[in-house]
């Protein structure tokens, strides 16, 4: 039944594999730590943006305000290994299902507001939470948290001497991002959030709990920013609230998408691939000459994306679509 | 006689000072193809979206299979077997025709390849089967309209709600429209629809109820309908009832 769909299905995970393979092997012949810290960040943005694309891509809920996930995932396994001594990993995790259910609380008022207000809404609610973070002594305040080193571990998620493990996790979670994508895109939420995304009321019609269904991309969204955010505290081994729940991160995970196109299941991390290695090259080459530079160069390369390719770099690779005989 | 597959029961809907439907009390047997038609503003859209579920009434009842559905959502309504098509086309516009068919599909099918199948099916029936993989959006108007319609069919309805499906298209057209409505009939499915176009209508339906000014003003067989003096005044003003 529908062969055509079948293989175009396996297709894409092939694809996705063989890249992944190739990816795992070049750091073994780049070892220019500069160039790999590139590479974590390069995948790390990569799979952030594939997770903001959930709900803001495919379910069409503009969110403006994931930096909150990200600092919550952050700072969850922070506070709880500083203050704690619990295992990163399971920060990790707690910090993803904390942000699954902020996520959702959020999401009931919010999920009633449409279109603009809804992602001006996204946007005070983060700021609310970095405020919160600025006044709250016991998690630093504004001046943040050490993470202590306690020598090189995976179980303690700590690498002084080489960046390698943290590439690799970023790969492992840009794979992880990509498949739970490609997985919900042909399952009913997927479907779902599409139909909701067009067309609610239609999709009301048609048996969709539209609520529900906003609900649910939300909270697999945050869970996996959540995730991330983890990994770039262990990542830097320093937070405070600005360096993870700034506006700027909010941002950052919606234009890898945008640039390589919402909704889509490739666009995020070639957006991502084109995108954060181009940041860091002018932020390094024109940097000390003042802050957002990179940003005028993101600016810059939006607007030539909504000029000459508005659906995205991904249009570049889909097959010709016939046009509709009229 | 057996119960009615579809009763509304002294429905009323107010919006502000406006009255869109004044103590509606009609119903729908099982297997009947049943017309609702009036001039515009009679109240036929709302009284349809009341069935579907889009509002809740103001006051009254709506039943059906049996169940007092007045307070379910649309979407629990779609659960219980009642299917709509819009009367501005509400595509799922970046979703390829088949995509836009397994969202109705869904609700009855959770396993991904059933609910295929079952889309394709649709599609076959309504004859789309051709377009599946072309986007909603690249659709030609009546394109469209038959989506709507093999939407609404692939959550396997016990009543189909078209609202002016037929409205709009050529004279070929709506003749394959309404060859469409006959044989979803045909397959167990009772239909009620808003139409505007009599002479199309008309020799389609089993019986016709005629809204004006948001009440039931007439209902009965079609050729007694369009007799009616009060019908005529209704669509074309008095002078021309006086004749009739």
């Amino acid at each position: 039944m529908d062969s055509e769909f079948a293989s175009r299905r396996r297709r894409e995970l092939i694809i996705a594999f063989c890249l992944a393979a190739i990816a795992a092997v070049v750091p073994l012949f780049v070892k220019d730590v500069y160039v790999q810290n590139i590479m974590v960040l390069t995948l790390m943005w990569g799979a952030l943006s594939q997770s903001w694309n959930i709900l803001s891509g495919y379910c069409g809920q503009i969110s403006l305000g994931h930096a909150l996930y990200f600092g919550i995932g952050a700072y969850t396994t922070t506070l709880l290994f500083t203050k704690f001594g619990v295992l990163p990993w399971f920060g990790m995790l707690g910090g993803g299902v904390i942000s699954g259910i902020i996520a959702m609380a959020l999401g009931y008022p919010c999920f009633r507001l449409r279109g603009h207000y809804f992602v001006i809404a996204t946007i005070v609610i983060a700021e609310i939470g970095l405020l919160l973070f600025h006044n709250w002594d016991w998690a630093g305040a504004a001046l943040g948290i050490d993470i202590p080193v306690r020598g090189d571990s995976w179980l303690k998620f700590q690498f002084t001497r080489s960046k390698l493990p943290y590439f690799y996790f970023a790969l492992g979670l840009a794979c992880v991002a990509w498949f739970v994508t490609w997985w919900l895109e042909d399952s009913k939420w997927g479907y779902w959030w599409r139909a909701v995304k067009d067309n609610p009321e239609a999709a009301e019609s048609l048996g969709v709990v539209v609520f529900n269904s906003k609900m649910g991309a939300a909270a697999v969204s945050a869970f996996l920013v959540a995730v991330g955010g983890s990994f770039y505290a262990q990542f830097v081994s320093y937070i405070d609230p600005e360096s993870v729940m700034g506006f700027q991160f909010s941002l950052l995970m919606a234009l890898p998408a945008v640039l390589g196109g919402i909704g889509t299941l490739w666009g995020p991390l070639l957006g991502a691939v084109i995108l954060i290695p181009l940041t860091e090259l002018t932020r390094s080459f024109i940097g000390g000459s003042g802050r957002g530079v990179d940003l005028i160069v993101y600016g810059g390369l939006i607007v030539a994306i909504s000029l000459a390719r508005p659906q995205g770099l991904v249009g570049l690779f889909a097959p010709k679509r016939k046009e509709a005989a009229r | 006689m057996t119960a009615p597959l579809l009763e509304t029961r002294g429905v009323w809907q107010r919006f502000g000072g406006l009255v869109a439907n004044s103590d509606v009390s009609i119903s729908v047997g099982r297997g009947e193809i049943v017309g609702l038609i009036g001039p515009n503003g009679a109240g036929k859209s709302t009284l349809f979206n009341l069935i579907a579920g889009v509002l809740p009434p103001t006051q009254g009842s709506i039943i059906f299979d049996g169940e007092d559905v007045t307070a379910l959502p649309a979407a629990v309504r779609c659960q219980r077997g009642v299917g709509r098509t819009f009367q501005v086309v509400k595509s799922f516009e970046t979703m390829s025709v088949i995509d836009n068919v397994i969202v109705g599909a869904l609700i009855r099918n959770t396993v991904m390849r059933d609910a295929r199948r079952k889309a394709h099916q649709v599609l076959e029936f309504c004859g789309l089967g051709p377009r599946a993989h072309v986007l909603a959006s690249d659709l030609v108007p009546s394109e469209k309209r038959r989506l709507e319609v093999a939407r609404a069919l692939a959550t396997e309805p016990k009543l189909l709600l078209l609202d002016e499906v037929l409205t709009g298209l050529t004279p070929v057209e709506a003749k394959t429209g309404v060859e469409l409505v006959r044989r979803v009939r045909e397959t167990g499915v009772t239909v009620l629809m808003v139409e505007h176009v009599m002479e199309i209508v008309m020799p389609l339906v089993d019986r016709a109820i005629v809204l004006d000014l948001g009440k039931v003003l007439v209902e009965g067989k079609p050729t007694d309908v369009v007799r009616d003096p009060k019908v005529i005044s209704a669509y074309l003003g008095d002078r021309h009832a006086v004749g009739a």
